[in-house]
C-alpha cells in the first residue's frame, strides 16, 4: 500500500502541494454523487482517476473517503476497480470509514458478474483491518464454492489472508480442511496452486503449536499427494510449476524405482524456457539423487547443459541468478564443468557482477589440461579498465597456483604483472607472490630477484606494502639491500598510516637483525622506539614485547621471532563444508546467491532483532552497523595478522604460548575497544591491575603470565532468586553484551531427552523461560542451534546476560556468560545449568 | 516456506516511488528509503542486483529508466523473481504499446495497479500472459488516459478463461486469413584473442512465431537437425558431421510446447499463443560457421592517442549478401576526438555509447 501521507515523500516542486486539489475533487464528487444523469460515469471516471493519481504520487486524499464510498454505488466496472483501489489503500489507516465500505463491498460479493465478486472479495480481503474479519468468513465461504474458477483463486488466497490477520478466525471456521478438498479435487489448475501455497504457509505457521497441523504438513508429502501434483504438472504455469517442484524437493522417495519414476516425469521440465522452472528441477535432481553417487554425477551431466544456455540468455541480473547457482555445482564438483571453462570466460559488456563470479569459476575449473589456457585468459583481464575486476583476476591466477598446477608458467606470469608498473596491479600482484611463496619456498630466488627491484615507493596500498615487507624480511639474506630498504621505510615511519604496515616492518626489522646484524641493528633501534611510542594500541604491544624479549636473550628471541619455517600445505578455507552443505541444501533461495546459508540473514525476521554474524559474538543490527564498522574493520586487520603472527611462531610451542594467549585474547572479546581498554590495564602494569577483579581478569589471561587462569575467586554464593518476568530490550541487551567483559565460559553436556526434545529452539526457549531466563534471540538449525539469554536479579536490576551453544550431534553445551555483577556470575551459571539439565525430563 | 515477494516498487532514476504495491504486511514502508539511501546513493548500484538490508533482501532491476525492484523478506527464489520482472515488464510493455519507462508509468498508473493486482497476488506469481490478461483487464485510453469514451463490458466468461487448461490462448478465435510468421534470429557470440584465433564462439538462436489461426490449432514444426542431447555416445562415434544436420546443444521451449512429445517423437508440437511470441531457444557450440572475420589492431600512439585498424571479411558464399551491418568499436569514455578513414560506409563516433559506430 501507498504510504498515504505526503510528507513521507520527498517534496518535489513539480508535484503540486494538493490542498485546493483535493478539495475541489471533493465538492465535485459530492455533487455527482446523487447524479444519475446520462454520462455521469464519464466524469467520474476522471475524477477517480485523478484521486488516484493524486494517491499514487503520495497526495494524501484520504479525506475524500466519504465521498468516494458514496459514488461506488455504480455499474461501472471501470469506477468500481478504481474504488476498490482507493478502499484499498485508505482502509488502513482509517478503520472506522472502512465499516463503510464493508456493506457495498459485501453486496458486490453477490454480484452476478464473476469478475466483480472477485475484485469486490479480493479488496475485502485486502483491507487488512482486524476489527473486521468477522465480515470476512461469510463472503470466503462462499467464494471458495462459487461455481467459476476465478473467483475461487482469489477466495482461496483470501483465506490466507485471513489467516495473517487473525489466525484464530481463520482456523475457527475450518477453512483449512475446505481448502485440502479444494486442493485435491478442483478442476482448474491456478486454483489447486493457491490451496496449496496458502495450505503450506498455514500449516507450517500452526506446526509449531498443533500436532494437527504438523500432521497435515506433512501429509502433504506424502506419496499419493506429490504424484498428484507431478502428474499435472504441464497443467499449471510456470510459477505454480516452481511452487510444485519447491515441495517435490522435501518429499522423500521410498526406493530407488520412486527416484526414478520422479526424474523421468520431471525430465522435460529442464527444457522450459523459464529459468526459475528449471532451477527448481535441477534442485528436485540433485537432492534425489544424493544418496546415489553415481546417478548424482549422471544429473551434473544433464543439468549442465540446460544451465549453460539459461545463462547466456535473457538479461544479466537473470544471467547472474543463475550462474550464482552454477557457481555452487561448480565448486562442488569442478571436473564436470571442466572441459567447459569457455563458457566462462567474461564478455567485455557484461556487469561486473557476472565478471567476477565468472573469474571465481574459471579459478575452480581450472586443472592440469586447461591451467593454460585459463591462466593467459585472465592475463588479458588484468590489463581490464574495470579495476575491480583486474584485481580480481590477478586474485584468481594466484588461486590458481596455490591449487598447484603449472606453477612455473604461473610464476612467470605473475612476474610479469609485476613489470606492468600500475600500482594496484603491482600491490595485488605482491600479495600473491607472498602466498606463494609461504607455499611454495623453493621459488624463492626467481621471485626475489624481481621483487627486489621494485622500489617501494610506488607502492601505496597496505596490503601490497606489507606484503612487500614480510619479504623482505623474510628473505634478507638473499637481497643484498634489504637493510637499506628497510631502514628507508623505518624512517619514514610517521608517514606510514597503516597499522598492518607498521606491525609488518617492526617483525621485519627483526628478522632482518637476526640475520645482518650489523647493517640492521640502527633501523632496528629506531622501529622499536617509534613502535613504542606509537599510538596505535598493537604496535606498541609488539614493539614492547620485542624490546622485552631482545632484552631477556637474544637467541630466545630469534627462536621466537625467526624459527626456520614449514611451508604451508593448505590455506584455510574460508568456509566449513557444514555451511557449503547448508547453502546446497537450500539451492535456489537467496542463500546461494549471498553465499551463506539462510539462518544467517532471515533469523532477524523471523527468530528475533538480532542477526548471527560469522565473526564470534559481533552481533549488531543492521541498520546501526554503520556505526561499528571502523572498530569491526580495525579488529579484522588486527585478526588477519594475528593469523600470520601465530604462523610465524608455529614451532615454538613453549614461548609462543605467551605471546600466542595474548593475541587470542581479543577473539574472545567483542568489540576491539574492550581489548585496547583492557590491554592497556595490562600493559601499564600490576599497580592499576589488582584492584579489581574484572581488570585481574584481563591481566592474568592477556599476559597469561603463567599465573592461575581460574575466574576471581567468588564467595560461595547463597541460592540466586531471578526475576520472573525481566524485561530487557534488544538494544540494551546489545549494548550490555558489548560492553560487559566475559565473566565465565563453561562447556557442559546436555541429557539425551533435552536433546531429543530440541527439534525447534522454541522447545528450549519456552523451558528456560520456565526458570526465569528469557531468550532474546535464537537461531540455528539442527545439529547446531545458538540462544541469546538474559535474567535479572529478583531483588535488585542486575543483569545476567548469556549465550549458549548447543551441538544436539555432540549433546554439548558452550555457556557463556557476561553479568553486572562480577562475583554473582558463578551462581548464575549454576542456576543456569541446573535448569538446562532438567530440559527434556518429564 | 515461503517464497512470496512482500513488495514491489517503480523507481525511477532520481529514487522517488513512481507506483508501488504491498502484498503483504512484514516489510516496513521505509524499506524503500533504506534502498535509496543505501544502494542507490552509493556506488553499490552496479554492483549486485540482489542485496539485503536490515533484514529484507532487495531484488532489483533496471528497465530503461525505471527501477523495479521486488522486496523479500524470507528466503526467496531468485531465478523466479527476476523471472518475474522479466515477464511482467513484458506485460506492460504489450499493454502500453511497446513503451515502458517513467512517462508510461505515470500515465498508467490505474492500469498498473490492477495488473499488479492481477498478476500477484499476496506475493505469490498469478497468470502473467498477456493474451488472457487484456481479456479481462482493459482501461480505455491506455496511452491517453484522461479521454473516456464508453465501452463494452467484458465478455462475462472472459474469467472462465483466465485459470482455463489451455492459459496462453483464448477460445473462439477467427480469422478470414490464417497465417503464420515463422522467424530464425540467431547471435552468434566470438571471443577473440588478440592474435586473432578464436577462443570461445558459440550461436543462441531463437524461432519467432507469429500465429493469426482460428480456433484451437495443433501445430507441428519438424526439425532437420540432430538433437544431440541424449545420444552423446552416438554423436562422438560420429567421425565427421554429415553436411545437413545441425547439433543443437540445447534447447528450452515455450510453454505451450507439449514437452514429452519433443522427447518421444523428436518433433515440437504446441498450440500456439496469438500473435506474437518465441517458440523455442537454441544453443550452438559445435561446427558453428562464422559469417565473418574481424582482424583489428590497435596501435597507442604516446599517452593519449590510439589508432584501430578493424578489417571485416566475409566468409561466406559469394551468392549470399549481407544487410544491415554495423560494426561497434567500444573507445575509452574520455575520449575527446576522432578521425575516420573507411573504405566503405560511414563512421561516427558516438559518445553517449563510447562507441564508434560504422555503418
Amino acid at each position: 500500500m501507498a504510504p498515504p501521507a505526503a510528507s513521507q515523500r520527498y517534496p518535489s516542486p513539480s508535484q503540486p502541494s494538493g490542498k485546493s486539489e483535493v478539495s475541489d475533487l471533493k465538492t465535485q464528487l459530492r455533487q455527482l454523487a446523487g447524479s444519475r444523469a446520462p454520462g455521469v460515469d464519464d466524469s467520474k471516471r476522471d475524477l477517480y482517476k485523478k484521486v488516484i493519481s493524486y494517491m499514487t504520487i503520495g497526495i494524501d486524499v484520504s479525506s475524500v473517503f466519504g465521498e468516494m464510498v458514496m459514488c461506488s454505488a455504480t455499474s461501472d466496472i471501470v469506477l468500481k476497480k478504481m474504488c476498490y483501489l482507493y478502499v484499498g489503500n485508505y482502509a488502513k489507516g482509517n478503520p472506522d470509514l472502512s465499516l463503510l465500505t464493508i456493506n457495498f463491498l459485501q453486496r458486490d460479493c453477490k454480484d452476478e458478474d464473476p469478475m466483480i465478486r472477485g475484485l469486490a472479495l479480493r479488496s475485502l480481503c485486502s483491507l487488512r483491518v482486524p476489527n473486521l474479519v468477522e465480515y470476512l468468513v461469510g463472503p470466503l465461504g462462499s467464494g471458495l464454492k462459487d461455481n467459476n474458477s476465478y473467483v475461487r483463486t482469489i477466495a482461496v488466497t483470501g483465506v490466507l489472508k485471513l489467516y495473517h490477520i487473525s489466525p484464530s478466525t481463520c482456523i475457527d471456521a475450518d477453512f483449512p480442511p475446505t481448502l485440502k478438498s479444494l486442493m485435491l479435487h478442483d478442476s482448474d489448475a491456478q486454483v489447486v496452486a493457491n490451496c496449496l501455497s496458502a495450505l503450506q504457509e498455514i500449516w507450517s505457521l500452526e506446526a509449531s503449536h498443533s500436532e494437527e497441523a504438523c500432521r497435515e504438513k506433512e501429509s502433504l508429502l506424502s506419496k499419493p499427494v506429490i504424484y498428484y501434483f507431478l502428474n499435472r504438472i504441464k497443467d499449471f504455469n510456470e510459477w505454480a510449476q516452481c511452487l510444485i517442484l519447491e515441495l517435490a524437493v522435501k518429499y522423500v522417495p521410498s526406493d530407488s524405482n520412486d527416484i526414478f519414476d520422479i526424474m523421468n516425469l520431471l525430465e522435460d521440465r529442464l527444457q522450459h524456457a523459464n529459468g526459475a522452472v528449471v532451477l527448481a528441477t535441477v534442485k528436485v535432481f540433485l537432492q534425489l539423487t544424493l544418496s546415489m553417487t553415481d546417478v548424482h554425477q549422471q544429473v551434473y551431466e544433464r543439468i549442465k547443459s540446460p544451465l549453460l544456455t539459461l545463462v547466456s540468455s535473457g538479461s544479466p541480473e537473470q544471467s547472474y541468478a543463475i550462474l550464482s547457482h552454477l557457481h555452487l555445482l561448480v565448486v562442488r564438483a569442478p571436473f564436470i564443468f571442466a572441459a567447459d571453462y569457455k563458457h566462462f570466460y567474461c564478455q567485455y559488456n557484461e556487469p561486473s557482477y557476472v565478471k567476477k563470479l565468472k573469474l571465481e569459476m574459471l579459478t575452480a575449473v581450472a586443472n592440469e589440461s586447461n591451467t593454460y589456457e585459463i591462466v593467459t585468459e585472465l592475463c588479458e583481464y588484468a590489463a581490464n579498465v574495470d579495476i575491480a575486476i583486474a584485481r580480481e583476476s590477478i586474485r584468481a591466477v594466484g588461486k590458481i597456483a596455490l591449487q598447484q598446477y603449472d606453477v612455473n608458467a604461473i610464476v612467470d606470469r605473475l612476474l610479469q604483472f609485476l613489470e606492468m608498473e600500475k600500482d594496484y596491479v603491482t600491490a595485488e600482484t605482491l600479495v600473491l607472490v607472498k602466498d606463494l611463496l609461504r607455499k611454495y619456498p623453493q621459488w624463492s630466488h626467481d621471485c626475489i630477484s624481481v621483487v627486489g627491484s621494485i622500489s617501494s615507493k610506488n607502492i601505496q596500498e597496505p596490503k601490497g606494502k606489507a606484503a612487500l615487507i614480510w619479504m623482505l624480511g623474510e628473505y634478507a639474506q638473499d637481497m643484498s639491500d634489504a637493510p637499506y630498504i628497510l631502514e628507508n621505510l623505518i624512517e619514514n615511519w610517521e608517514e606510514e598510516h597503516s597499522a598492518e604496515v607498521r606491525l609488518h616492518l617492526l617483525t621485519a626489522a627483526m628478522k632482518c637483525f637476526f640475520k645482518r646484524a650489523p647493517e640492521t641493528q640502527k633501523a632496528l633501534g629506531i622501529a622499536l622506539a617509534a613502535g613504542v611510542a606509537d599510538f596505535h594500541q598493537d604496535v606498541h604491544d609488539r614493539a614492547l614485547f620485542y624490546y622485552r624479549v631482545l632484552q631477556y636473550d637474544v637467541h630466545v628471541a630469534e627462536r621466537v621471532v625467526s624459527p626456520p619455517k614449514q611451508a604451508v600445505s593448505v590455506f584455510a578455507d574460508t568456509q566449513s563444508s557444514e555451511i557449503k552443505d547448508r547453502i546446497f541444501d537450500e539451492f535456489n533461495s537467496l542463500s546461494v546467491i549471498y553465499q551463506k546459508p539462510s539462518y544467517m540473514f532471515t533469523d532477524k525476521e523471523h527468530r528475533g532483532p538480532f542477526e548471527f554474524s560469522d565473526e564470534l559474538g559481533n552481533i549488531s543490527i543492521t541498520p546501526e552497523a554503520s556505526s561499528d564498522i571502523v572498530p569491526a574493520q580495525q579488529y579484522e586487520a588486527n585478526d588477519k595478522d594475528l593469523l600470520l603472527g601465530i604462523d610465524e611462531k608455529d614451532d615454538n610451542k613453549g614461548l609462543s604460548s605467551n605471546n600466542g594467549s595474548a593475541y587470542s585474547a581479543p577473539s574472545l572479546e567483542n568489540s576491539s575497544n574492550i581489548t585496547s581498554q583492557m590491554q592497556e590495564l595490562a600493559i601499564s602494569g600490576p599497580a592499576t591491575s589488582a584492584t579489581t577483579p574484572q581488570s585481574s581478569f584481563g591481566f592474568d589471561d592477556l599476559l597469561g603470565l603463567g599465573l592461575s587462569t581460574a575466574p576471581a575467586p567468588t564467595p560461595t554464593p547463597p541460592l540466586l532468586k531471578l526475576n520472573p518476568r525481566a524485561a530487557l530490550d534488544p538494544g540494551a541487551f546489545q549494548q550490555k553484551w558489548r560492553q560487559l567483559p566475559l565473566s565465565l565460559t563453561q562447556e557442559c553436556s546436555v541429557n539425551p531427552q533435552g536433546i531429543a526434545a530440541l527439534t525447534v529452539p522454541q522447545s528450549l526457549i519456552r523451558h528456560m523461560q520456565s526458570h526465569s531466563i528469557h531468550c532474546i534471540a535464537s537461531g540455528g538449525q539442527s545439529p547446531n542451534f545458538k540462544f541469546f539469554f538474559f535474567a535479572q536479579k529478583e531483588s535488585e536490576p542486575s543483569n545476567y546476560l548469556a549465550e549458549c551453544i548447543i551441538n544436539t550431534s555432540s549433546a554439548k553445551a558452550q555457556i557463556k556468560v557476561k553479568a553486572d555483577e562480577q562475583s554473582t556470575s558463578q551462581a548464575f551459571t549454576t542456576v543456569f545449568e541446573t535448569a538446562l539439565s532438567k530440559f527434556g525430563m518429564p | 516456506m515461503p517464497v512470496a515477494a512482500s513488495a514491489i516498487y517503480f523507481l525511477n532514476l532520481r529514487g522517488d516511488v513512481l507506483i508501488n504495491r504491498t502484498y503483504r504486511d512484514d516489510v516496513g514502508g521505509n524499506m524503500v528509503d533504506a534502498f535509496r539511501t543505501h544502494i542507490m546513493q552509493t556506488k553499490e548500484l552496479g554492483n549486485c542486483p540482489v542485496r539485503q538490508i536490515g533484514g529484507c533482501s532487495f531484488v532489483y532491476m533496471r528497465i530503461s529508466n525505471v527501477y523495479i525492484v521486488i522486496v523479500v523478506s524470507s528466503n526467496a527464489n531468485v531465478a523466479c523473481g527476476f523471472k518475474f520482472v522479466v515477464e511482467a515488464v513484458a506485460l506492460f510493455k504489450s499493454y502500453f504499446g511497446g513503451a515502458f519507462d517513467e512517462d508510461a508509468i505515470r500515465n498508467n498508473f490505474v492500469l498498473i495497479y490492477e495488473l499488479l493486482d492481477e498478476i500477484m497476488d499476496f506475493g505469490y506469481p498469478q497468470n502473467l500472459s498477456p493474451e488472457i490478461l487484456k481479456l479481462y483487464i482493459t482501461q480505455e485510453g491506455v496511452r491517453s488516459p484522461f479521454s473516456s469514451k464508453p465501452k463494452d463490458k467484458p465478455v462475462p466468461n472472459a474469467t472462465l478463461q483466465v485459470t482455463g487448461a489451455v492459459g496462453w490462448r483464448r477460445e473462439g478465435l477467427a480469422y478470414k486469413k490464417n497465417e503464420v510468421f515463422l522467424d530464425i534470429v540467431e547471435s552468434v557470440n566470438l571471443l577473440m584473442s588478440s592474435k586473432g584465433n578464436v577462443l570461445r564462439c558459440d550461436v543462441t538462436g531463437k524461432v519467432l512465431m507469429k500465429c493469426f489461426l482460428s480456433g484451437m490449432p495443433d501445430l507441428k514444426l519438424g526439425l532437420n537437425d540432430k538433437i544431440g542431447l541424449e545420444k552423446e555416445s552416438e554423436m562422438k562415434s560420429r567421425p565427421a558431421k554429415s553436411g545437413k544436420t545441425i547439433e543443437l546443444d540445447d534447447v528450452t521451449f515455450h510453454q505451450c510446447v507439449n514437452l514429452t512429445r519433443f522427447n518421444s517423437e523428436k518433433t515440437v508440437s504446441f498450440v500456439p499463443p496469438d500473435g506474437e511470441f518465441e517458440l523455442m531457444k537454441y544453443r550452438i557450440t559445435e561446427g558453428v560457421n562464422l559469417p565473418f572475420r574481424v582482424l583489428p589492431t590497435i596501435k597507442e600512439l604516446g599517452r593519449t592517442r590510439m589508432e584501430v585498424n578493424v578489417k571485416v571479411k566475409s566468409v561466406f558464399g559469394a551468392k549470399m549478401f549481407a544487410l544491415g551491418v554495423v560494426v561497434k568499436i567500444p573507445v575509452p569514455k574520455q575520449t575527446a576526438k576522432t578521425n575516420f578513414q573507411v573504405t566503405t560506409g560511414r563512421a561516427k563516433y558516438n559518445p553517449s555509447i563510447d562507441c564508434l559506430v560504422w555503418k
